[in-house]
């Protein structure tokens, strides 16, 4: 039944603008709803915010986009393709790349050589150049190297490069998952609570490279727990309860939406 | 601003000793001078052993310290590639070399066959798998009698057929001596090979899985692919180094391709440090000369292998490599200190 859905071009086609397009999507897990029934079409250009409750289903969401779970219905078109049933390492291929709430990051490896791995899905060496190492080797080693140093820089852990991805601090090693998720050179850039366990001081630096990577022509995708950062910066707003749609908008909507503030913001109103 | 200091001579402190040419050319050197050094058949025949012994501790390490895939059938592949070869020879009067090629295809094919059935178990279960491929491949060697002879085994398998260097002197295998320069060169050549692989992307892309898979696919990277990729190298090594050893035996019985093999490859790679290339050298050789030098204590010798290993496994997690690493790191401090 996802394959009809999915191959209904007359639902894509209107809106060129939107980049991800998520229709009716579904995922239980034995006889709890994680999400249930959920649209929604990320602009391209915006950067476009999930929020809702603990355990309101965000981080399935993002893993149904990203292809880590595999949704019981619904379908995903990216870029006017259907990317439905592709796998999650096919998916970043097409430019969805993401960074994951509980930090993921290879902790042995050195921050520098974390990003280097994002590189090589675009490598275009000729197979033999694995074993014989010749100029075009060299040169790819090179280049990947100076671009994960830019996009270490970028993020301001320039002086971290050499040390252990596992010996960086809290907010630096989100810093460190941002950059890594950009070497895949993605168009869509998807955060799972990247201001978690950040200081005042992180959460400004964050906020500005997602506003500079916005106006790079990126897409971003944020979920939040972090109303301020989300007010801020996001152009548009999802919000879920209990795996359901509640309510999507601008933020200043958002807070002044009856049945947000009941089910979400509570009575701590800000 | 300390740690920014700190770190670039942390980073010489983690500098190999000898350049890459200089270590091959140092590895070729103490390859033609050892069997001048031992100059009895006993020590020759240790040296082929040991040079056996590397290539299947550096296939595994491909697989368990790069991919991070615990693979205990590292017995199995090591077998078929003894019997492929043994039988293409003897039975259907293939040359060497072909057979060689055909078993160390075959050996590979045969770890992408259990990878691929394997590709969604990891850790124990995949051990547990593997182990049984282990078992399994040694009881058919065991039991088709028509085809392996069974526990009578295969007799009269002739050496690597000798070759004549242009006019010059003729290369005979039958000579210890000289089938240690062919194996070691072999091993070699598989030292160079993985190494290069290692040192490209494919060595990033195996690492991303062995640290992180859900990570790895966040990159792009198609796990099972690149597992079932590794397994296939680490399993032909394995296999190119089973056409080795009958021929240098001369008799072929399924006992030398027993799961207890599969322990002591992987005690090799431990004990000399897994994500190391050069560390399981060390471990091959160190675990195939120490037991033999401790032949005079008997059984007791047994004990004193079991102690090693433990103590390296309580007190030197990342093995012989490690221990090198903090040793060479410390000697470097030592020297810089007094400027």
């Amino acid at each position: 039944m996802t394959a009809a859905l999915a191959t209904d071009p007359a639902a894509v086609a209107p809106q060129a603008a939107v980049l991800l397009h998520a229709k009716g999507l579904h995922k239980s897990f034995g006889g709890v709803h994680a999400v249930r029934d959920i649209s929604l079409a990320v602009p391209a250009g915006a950067i476009f915010a999930v929020i809702g409750p603990n355990g309101a289903g965000k981080s399935t969401l993002l893993n149904l986009l990203s292809g880590i779970y595999r949704p019981d219905a619904g379908s995903l078109v990216f870029g006017g393709m259907d990317l439905t049933g592709l796998p999650a390492h096919r998916r970043v291929r097409h430019g969805i790349a993401r960074t994951f709430q509980k930090i993921r990051l290879f902790r042995q490896l050195s921050a520098l050589d974390n990003i280097v791995a994002g590189f090589h899905i675009h490598s275009t060496l000729a197979p033999w150049q694995y074993v014989v190492h010749g100029p075009a080797f060299r040169r790819n080693h090179a280049h990947c190297r100076a671009e994960a140093a830019r996009l270490l820089a970028f993020m301001g852990l320039e002086t971290r490069a050499h040390a252990a991805a596992g010996s960086l601090s809290y907010g630096e090693q989100r810093m460190l998952e941002i950059a890594r998720a950009l070497a895949t050179a993605p168009r869509l850039l998807m955060v799972d609570e990247p201001a978690a366990g950040l200081n005042a001081a992180e959460v400004e630096t964050l906020l500005d490279r997602l506003q500079m990577l916005r106006r790079l022509g990126l897409t971003i995708l944020v979920v939040e727990h972090n109303m301020d950062l989300v007010m801020k910066v996001a152009d548009r707003v999802l919000v879920i309860d209990y795996g359901q749609h509640l309510f999507e908008g601008a933020p200043a909507q958002v807070q002044t939406h009856a049945g947000v503030i009941a089910a979400y913001l509570g009575g701590e109103t800000r | 601003m300390s740690s920014a200091e700190a770190t670039p001579p942390a980073r010489a402190a983690h500098a190999p000793l000898l350049s890459r040419p200089t270590a091959y050319l140092g590895a070729m050197l103490a390859i033609a001078l050892l069997p001048l050094v031992f100059t009895d058949a006993y020590w020759r025949t240790n040296l082929i052993i040991c040079a056996i012994n590397v290539m299947l501790a550096i296939g595994l390490d491909f697989v368990l310290g790069y991919a991070g895939q615990l693979n205990l059938g590292q017995s199995a592949f090591y077998g078929l590639g003894a019997y492929v070869s043994t039988l293409l020879i003897m039975r259907l009067g293939v040359p060497f070399w072909i057979a060689f090629a055909g078993a160390v295809a075959f050996s590979g094919l045969a770890g992408i066959a259990l990878s691929l059935f394997a590709t969604r178990l990891r850790g124990h279960y995949l051990a547990i798998a593997s182990l049984g491929f282990a078992v399994i491949t040694y009881q058919i060697l065991l039991n088709w009698i028509s085809l392996t002879e069974g526990p009578l085994g295969i007799y009269a398998i002739p050496p690597p057929p000798a070759f004549a260097l242009s006019g010059m002197a003729t290369i005979d295998f039958g000579d210890l001596a000289h089938l240690f320069y062919l194996v070691a060169g072999f091993a070699l050549l598989s030292y160079f090979l993985l190494d290069q692989l290692i040192r490209s992307p494919i060595g990033e892309t195996l690492t991303a899985i062995r640290e992180d898979e859900v990570s790895a696919a966040s990159l792009g990277i198609n796990a099972a692919a690149w597992k079932v990729f590794a397994f296939g190298v680490g399993s032909a090594v394995a296999g190119a180094a089973g056409c080795f050893y009958p021929g240098f035996v001369g008799t072929l019985v399924p006992d030398a391709f027993f799961v207890t093999e599969s322990f002591t490859i992987l005690a090799m790679v431990v004990v000399g440090g897994m994500g190391t290339l050069i560390g399981p050298v060390w471990g091959a050789i160190l675990l195939t000369v120490l037991p033999e030098l401790l032949r005079g204590i008997g059984d007791l010798r047994l004990v004193v292998y079991g102690v090693a290993l433990t103590l390296v496994v309580l007190f030197m997690p990342g093995g012989i490599a490690q221990a090198a690493r903090l040793a060479l790191g410390r000697l470097r401090r030592a020297t810089e200190a007094p400027r």
